[in-house]
């Protein structure tokens, strides 16, 4: 029952970490109905370059922050504007898989160039410790985690519910031309929401140095977890999104702690192909799953 | 013209048979067997994407199958391998015709989804069933050709691997002048028009699938028994799923050929990297580089701009008032 216990509360804690990381997927769906296979890869940059400032300049991994979001939004931006605009409309599904496809082989290769393809970690004193509430042990690394989650994807929907820029990349999601229409720039809105999109991806990996070993083909298995997440979710749906990530990541928990860790793995591809073959919409979000 | 366009395509097959012995060394055979190979591998996979337009990213997954089938009957059954390698591939298709009836079911990006998806499932079921395949240390498969070098070995592979391709060039040349192929080029084209024009779409893709499967997974058994070890991580790589769609699209989809030139381009020049550059991950971001260009300035492929420009205009640039003298002479 304890046993239980631990793999609920750690795959909720998880599940928080999950929905982070596929919020940015959700938007690039949401903007230009484009799958981003590169997210992953984009997370494990910014592991990297958090690394890279913690082990050079000494510098706890959230002080990188205030320089790898912003780089991170301009390279989102970037991406965009240079790369996925360019693409013929009529077979931009198929066509920008690949060619973020190509993106994450890129990063995957410099990665490997520079840092090599061995293991790197970043280990704080205080993320190495656990909490234990009522015989359940909570590893301060992973609480760390989750409130960073809940904090960036507070933010997140913060700008995209109040703000006047999310109300534009909101209408823009729902419907393009009626937002261009009423004097939207759909354009430039769709090249700030891959900017935030990947803003969130530097965000997302500066916690996972902090949780866990990587190395430049780590995300390879990212991929397949994240898009089960976001097809449960209901394509370009972040809230969708988020609900996934818990319930996936509590399937994940209880599975790890009763019968192994590649079972663990094996049920996000589980839920993807339940999710394609029952429900291709999604199972949260439905009909609705691009609105907010 | 017709004397030239049906002399090239044997020269170049007597050119390629003649290739072993034209070169100054083995590795240069063994390079030339790793070039066939690819150029087979990424026709089979045009018979689904060429035709269909159903890019699919995890086509390594019925490579390592096909070889981890054939070395498993090989090593753990004592099948001999010429029976091995085809009741291995047979098994892969049907597995590929399971599989596929739940996989086209989606269009799209959600295709490549669920093949990167299908890629990482047989990764983990590999890695993780340790008693029968060995897991991540991988799996030693005898030769099966104990009497020769490693070099004469190279050179059989050759063959073997000639004789696939021209297996898998023949078959997608039948399909493309049958009905089929037209069924399947409909669907390219508009899925739902086909649909409803009476082409029996779900099965057509389903058979595209499992019939591309077929040779990618003989391919597979032919490397296992070619290297003699297996590393999941290799077999099952999304790179190796990557270059056939790279080898593909840079030649041109729609074309015969197609597949083969980009082969013949991109395995040469991995191995160049290789030499060049040593063991490093650079390769990883010419590839992808390279992807990205052919993405955007060249989804057609080489073998398009040249048809087109051959072709000239599809409709011919006469006046009315000659047309008109060509009817009533």
């Amino acid at each position: 029952m304890s046993l239980l216990a631990q793999g609920l509360a750690l795959g909720v804690l998880t599940g928080g970490l999950y929905a982070l990381l596929a919020s940015g997927l959700s938007l690039y769906f949401g903007v230009m109905r484009v799958v981003m296979v590169a997210h992953p890869a984009f997370l494990f940059l910014a592991a990297y370059l958090t690394y890279t400032a913690h082990t050079v300049f000494g510098v706890d991994p959230f002080l990188a922050l205030p320089v790898t979001v912003p780089l991170f939004f301009a390279l989102g931006v970037a991406v965009q504007r240079l790369l996925i605009a360019r693409l013929a409309p009529e077979n931009v599904a198929m066509m920008s898989v690949l060619l973020t496809f190509g993106l994450a082989l890129t990063i995957e290769g410099l990665l490997g160039t520079f840092y090599t393809g061995s293991y790197k970690s970043i280990s704080m004193d205080y993320a190495t410790r656990s909490l234990t509430v009522a015989g359940v042990h909570l590893p301060y690394d992973k609480i760390i985690a989750f409130l960073v989650a809940a904090l960036t994807l507070g933010v997140l929907f913060a700008v995209l519910v109040k703000s006047r820029f999310g109300q534009a990349l909101r209408a823009t999601i729902q419907h393009r031309e009626a937002a261009r229409l009423v004097g939207i720039p759909t354009e430039r809105v769709a090249g700030h929401g891959f900017g935030v999109g990947l803003a969130t991806a530097a965000a997302g990996g500066t916690v996972l140095a902090l949780i866990t070993p990587f190395f430049p083909a780590s995300h390879w298995v990212w991929i397949g977890k994240l898009m089960a997440v976001i097809v449960v979710g209901g394509l370009g749906s972040v809230t969708g999104a988020a609900l996934a990530a818990v319930l996936l990541g509590v399937v994940e928990g209880v599975v790890l702690v009763t019968v192994d860790a590649t079972w663990a793995t094996m049920m996000f591809y589980v839920f993807l192909f339940l999710a394609l073959l029952v429900r291709p919409q999604g199972f949260f979000g439905g009909r609705l799953a691009h609105r907010f | 013209m017709r004397t030239v366009s049906r002399g090239l395509p044997l020269l170049a097959g007597a050119l390629a048979i003649a290739y072993p012995w034209l070169v100054p060394n083995y590795y240069l055979v063994y390079a030339g067997a790793l070039t066939v190979m690819y150029a087979a591998m990424s026709t089979s996979w045009n018979l689904l994407g060429g035709f269909t337009g159903y890019v699919s990213l995890g086509h390594s997954a019925f490579f390592g199958l096909g070889a981890y089938g054939t070395g498993l009957l090989v090593v753990r059954l004592d099948v001999p391998w010429l029976v091995a390698l085809p009741v291995s591939a047979l098994l892969v298709t049907l597995f590929a015709a399971g599989v596929g009836i739940a996989a086209v079911r989606v269009r799209g990006a959600s295709f490549v989804i669920v093949s990167i998806a299908l890629v990482s499932m047989m990764n983990l079921v590999v890695q993780g069933w340790r008693s029968l395949t060995g897991g991540s240390t991988g799996l030693q498969v005898p030769s099966p050709f104990p009497g020769l070098h490693r070099g004469q070995t190279h050179l059989v592979f050759f063959y073997l691997f000639l004789v696939l391709l021209g297996v898998a060039l023949l078959a997608w040349w039948q399909i493309s002048r049958s009905r089929f192929g037209a069924g399947l080029r409909a669907i390219r084209e508009d899925e739902d028009k086909a649909e409803s024009l009476g082409v029996p779409t779900a099965a057509y893709k389903v058979a595209a699938f499992a019939l591309s499967a077929l040779f990618v997974a003989l391919a597979g058994g032919l490397y296992a028994l070619w290297f003699g070890s297996l590393d999941p991580i290799f077999v099952f790589s999304i790179l190796i799923g990557s270059s056939m769609v790279l080898m593909s699209l840079l030649g041109g989809v729609r074309h015969l050929l197609g597949p083969l030139l980009g082969a013949l381009i991109v395995a040469p020049a991995g191995e160049y990297f290789l030499i060049a550059l040593g063991e490093t991950q650079i390769h990883l971001t010419a590839t992808g580089l390279v992807l990205v260009l052919v993405v955007l300035f060249m989804p057609e492929g080489i073998l398009a701009r040249f048809a087109r420009r051959r072709a000239g205009p599809s409709i011919p640039d006469e006046s009315a008032d000659q047309r008109l003298q060509g009817v009533s002479s």
